[in-house]
């Protein structure tokens, strides 16, 4: 009986402790939605980022424009 | 150990975020443009309220906002009424965002700079709506934002609790 209701107690703590270390809820994400923590915070640079990508990839047309796979625009 | 598996149920209900059919969470937060000023849940009784959390920061709550401009409109405040809580870490951001969609302020704003109502609804997204009926029950839980499809489902559940 005393073993069972110390698990249960040591599971609920614990449990309360993973949640805490580790759910970032969603009205506490006010800084991870700024824009520097983007992967890519700069619009033109990511742009072109996009670009490489797709040129690397060899893939035609993708994006918004034509692309041959030149690396040119 | 009966005794402990009821202590422990008891908690996990106690614990648990408020359903459809559960009382809304009582609260008194204060006014968004004036702090001075605050607002209780229990002068919100008698009303059907739509209580959205939001942030200025968040995509989904800037495009739904327009919309609960419109929404308000169509119903006297006296009878619906939108409450906004703002979690923004500065209440200015709020402000910001708020003035330039809603710049009658037809919208009643709180601000809740501790971030207690969507703590005590467990919101698992952002934004978070729930329609509260006049005797102050959960009727709707919208997580997500409501786009117009949304509004106009939700436009006609309030206007059957409106008894309209």
């Amino acid at each position: 009986m005393k073993t069972t209701s110390l698990l249960l107690l040591t599971v609920l703590f614990m449990s309360a402790c993973s949640e805490k270390l580790v759910r970032v809820m969603p009205y506490e994400k006010e800084y991870f939605a700024q824009d520097k923590m983007s992967l890519s915070p700069i619009a033109e640079r990511a742009e072109q980022e996009g670009h490489i990508f797709l040129i690397r990839e060899a893939s035609a047309g993708g994006e918004s424009s034509f692309q041959g796979g030149c690396g040119c625009r | 150990m009966k005794k402990l598996l009821s202590i422990v149920l008891l908690s996990i209900a106690l614990f648990g975020a408020p359903r459809v059919g559960d009382n809304a969470v009582k609260f008194e937060l204060p006014d968004l443009y004036a702090q001075n000023k605050s607002l209780k849940s229990e002068s919100l009784k008698g009303k059907v309220v739509l209580l959205n959390m939001w942030a200025s920061w968040c995509g989904g709550c800037q495009e739904e906002m327009p919309l609960f401009v419109k929404l308000q409109k169509e119903f006297p405040k006296s009878k619906f009424e939108i409450v906004l809580a703002n979690i923004d870490n500065e209440a200015k951001n709020g402000i910001d965002f708020l003035s330039k969609v809603d710049k009658k302020r037809s919208l009643t704003a709180l601000y809740d700079a501790k971030k207690v109502l969507p703590k005590e609804y467990k919101c698992p997204g952002m934004p978070s709506s729930f329609l509260i009926d006049q005797n102050g029950k959960v009727v709707g839980v919208y997580i997500g934002s409501l786009d117009e499809d949304a509004i106009s489902k939700l436009k006609l559940t309030i206007k059957k609790l409106l008894g309209k």
